[in-house]
């Protein structure tokens, strides 16, 4: 056992820190938030560049071959950066890609991705908001060797910029919920397929896609007809686990600018940070950021060594959901009336908390698969 | 980034769970947790048995340099805490063991190493631990009691408190001021005491639930050679701030929850109210759940302070994050479990108690976050030192 970072680590993280500092200061984060597409395509080219977008895409596709581990390390810092774009479901979804998908698709789809050629984002929730099975609705109906697909996604991360979205829909009402989902990776300029950006509190392009009898081949299935659930389910799992890294990231960022702040700002003849009210507050945000850590990072770890991890990173993610909105609401509360304003970083990075509690799982829902991971059995 | 444990910690953890579940056949009834090791001869008698067993193997000087028989590293020793925790196993003195060992090594001259150290690692010697007075708690740095040199002696007068077993040690620890005129920090000596020494009366302090724990010890011009100091004279402090930070990652206490959480899901699946079992409740599930993931993170953090540990690496703050941590989730699971027990929560040990009363127990067992440095004052800890606020003029 050994919990240090590697030496690829340290340079992974030292990349993006750099690279965030020098491209990405908190004023053009802001701009990009108020911007129609959201983000900037010369910074996305230079992320994609420094081998980011195919860091755990294996070399012989155009990646760099590194572990989930680094992967969660390197974005870690990017949450810690808040750097604005597609990065996060473009790299998910190049996983399931990985993982899943038949070679064509893979030589196709990888390659591009990891050129930063190519963006992907992720068709989960249906208007009941229902992370599971029982919220896959979208039909996707079998006609001659194709699909007819009819229904609407909502929060899909950047849907309006994506060139492909990995898609949940429902083929068959099976015995269970999880019977009967298929997957697809869909071209979003596929006839049919329309984008609308909701506007959200983290402003960061989630978007209502409607499927309006869209065509999509077998081609585009990712999976077999009805096998999709347990290839979701991994993808799900990847995409908690990155998120809970990105959010730690976060939390530091927090962390870091409320103690600072509280060591300048005088009030009182004193520094606000000498004041023992604020002191035991930013203790509690400090092991509440190293808590999360430690629990993300272990179930990266057995992500990353391919041990079942289910548990841990449902653990993970409805425990760093509550974690980075409880650090950045005390972030702001501890900056005073400044804490509030669109100009303190502390606001930015309490929006972004709100906006992570939901995806790829809100904290109920982990709860409840805990629940049954732990053991509590449902009456039958 | 690596948690994976090698396979020679693998197999010394296969022992330590093996020798537990053993011991574990043997555990009297009712006995539960720290509180029931002093508790009463019965289980006095089962915690020294356990003691010899494990002394037996070599186990109480595990991490040891070699020259005093030690076999295996700082990991080594946390997995054992892990496997006593887990299955509420006692035999390791947390005071002789796990706090004046290390010192000693540190800091004993080799006369006092020969004495002591060999009664620690067979579980011959039961220690006992003489920091608090009643006016020196959390500032344990102004206490009073007085070891005047007298010769090649100490002369001890005053009184501490809280000491646990104080009624069952053969020896004990503790500072004491041995220069009156010097400065807060630089008056105080580590000094060992015989407690057998005439001039030492040791009375019993109940908990709110009867429980015989700790004792007020009165020393009442108790001589103590002068060559039972630790470290040097008038350094104490700094040899004290080295034994408060022993076994820091409390790994045990977190497995001891692990397997109370485990046994409350089965009495959960088990039990029924209102035509469904507890486990099908989304409530319970959900509060259940919440605080299994606190527990996990609780495992995980303490994995990573151990990780610390092992380089001489973890700071104050990190081992005052663990200990509140720990402490505070183990409050909300006792909390929580006497909640789900409803009216039987309040049962103690009887044949009308769920789950063997541990709940009942647990719930008046504020030990963990007001001992060994109470919880506030370890939130002080982490904001001077770990994130360098500063202090209040």
């Amino acid at each position: 056992m050994d919990l240090r970072y590697s030496e690829e680590q340290k340079i992974l993280r030292n990349t993006v820190r750099e690279f965030a500092k020098r491209r990405v200061p908190k004023t053009l984060v802001r701009e990009l938030e108020e911007d129609a597409k959201g983000f900037s395509t010369d910074i996305w080219k230079e992320v994609a560049n420094l081998g980011l977008l195919g860091c755990a895409i294996p070399s012989c596709y155009g990646g760099v071959g590194a572990s989930f581990m680094d992967l969660t390390v390197l974005f870690e810092e990017m949450g810690r950066a808040c750097i604005p774009g597609p990065f996060l479901p473009t790299v998910v979804a190049s996983l399931t890609i990985l993982d899943d998908g038949i070679e064509e698709a893979k030589a196709s789809l990888l390659p591009d991705i990891a050129q930063g050629e190519l963006i992907l984002t992720i068709a989960a929730l249906e208007s009941e908001g229902i992370t599971g099975a029982k919220g896959i609705n979208v039909k996707a109906t079998p006609k001659g060797g194709n699909f007819t697909v009819r229904g609407t996604k909502f929060f899909v991360e950047m849907a309006h910029v994506a060139d492909r979205l990995l898609l949940a829909t429902r083929t068959t009402n099976g015995k269970s919920a999880e019977d009967g989902i298929t997957l697809f990776v869909a071209n979003t300029r596929t006839h049919g397929i329309s984008t609308e950006v909701i506007p959200t509190m983290g402003m960061d392009k989630l978007c209502e896609v409607r499927f309006d009898d869209v065509i999509l081949s077998r081609q585009d299935m990712l999976g077999g007809t009805d096998e999709g659930w347990p290839i979701w389910q991994k993808s799900l799992e990847r995409g908690a686990l990155i998120k809970c890294a990105e959010s730690v990231g976060g939390m530091q960022a927090c962390v870091e600018t409320t103690v600072n702040y509280s060591k300048d700002r005088v009030q009182y003849g004193n520094p606000i940070g000498s004041y023992q009210a604020l002191q035991h507050i930013m203790a509690d945000m400090w092991i509440s950021m190293q808590t999360s850590r430690y629990l993300t990072y272990e179930a990266a770890w057995m992500e990353s060594e391919r041990m079942p991890c289910a548990k841990e990173v449902s653990m993970a993610k409805a425990y760093v959901n509550e974690a980075y909105k409880y650090v950045t609401k005390w972030g702001v509360r501890l900056h005073g009336a400044i804490g509030t304003t669109r100009e303190q970083d502390v606001a930015l990075y309490y929006r972004k908390a709100k906006a992570a509690d939901t995806v790829f799982g809100g904290t109920d829902y982990h709860r409840d698969l805990v629940a049954d991971k732990m053991g509590l059995l449902r009456d039958s | 980034m690596d948690f994976a444990l090698t396979g020679e910690q693998l197999e010394m953890k296969r022992q330590f769970y093996e020798a537990c579940i053993e011991l574990e056949k043997l555990k009297p009834e009712g006995f539960a947790g720290l509180e029931s090791w002093y508790g009463s001869d019965e289980y006095f008698g089962y915690h020294r048995h356990c003691a010899k067993e494990f002394a037996k193997r070599g186990w109480l000087s595990l991490n040891w340099p070699p020259e005093y028989g030690g076999t295996g590293t700082i990991i080594d020793v946390a997995l054992f805490a892990e496997a006593r925790g887990y299955h509420d196993i006692p035999g390791v003195d947390p005071f002789g063991v796990r706090m004046l060992a290390p010192t000693l090594l540190a800091f004993g001259s080799d006369e006092l190493k020969r004495k002591l150290l060999p009664a620690i690692a067979s579980a011959e010697a039961t220690w006992c631990q003489l920091w608090s007075e009643p006016d020196a708690g959390s500032d344990l740095a102004s206490l009073t009691a007085t070891a005047v040199r007298k010769g090649d002696e100490l002369i001890v007068n005053g009184q501490k408190t809280w000491t646990t077993g104080g009624h069952k040690a053969d020896w004990g620890f503790g500072v004491f001021k041995t220069d009156l005129g010097a400065p807060k920090h630089r008056n105080l000596s580590f000094l060992v005491v015989d407690m057998k020494t005439p001039g030492i009366t040791v009375e019993p302090i109940l908990f709110m639930d009867g429980a015989h724990l700790y004792n007020a010890v009165y020393f009442d011009d108790v001589h103590v050679p002068a060559k039972n100091i630790l470290g040097r004279e008038n350094e104490g402090w700094k040899v004290f701030n080295l034994t408060a930070g022993f076994e820091r990652s409390g790994g045990g206490e977190i497995m001891r929850m692990q397997c109370m959480l485990h046994d409350l899901v089965a009495y959960c699946n088990e039990t029924r109210r209102d035509g469904k079992s507890l486990a099908c409740d989304p409530l319970i599930r959900n509060r259940l759940s919440q605080v299994a993931c606190e527990v996990e993170a609780a495992r995980t953090l303490c994995l990573s302070v151990v990780d610390l540990q092992s380089r001489n690496e973890m700071s104050l703050m990190d081992a005052a994050g663990i200990k509140v941590f720990s402490s505070e989730v183990g409050q909300r699971l006792a909390s929580l479990a006497t909640d789900i027990l409803g009216p039987f929560g309040q049962v103690k040990f009887s044949k009308w108690s769920p789950l063997s009363g541990v709940w009942e127990k647990e719930y008046q067992n504020f030990m963990r976050v007001i001992a060994g440095g109470a919880n506030e004052v370890q939130k002080n800890i982490i904001a001077l030192y770990g994130l360098g606020l500063p202090k209040a003029k």
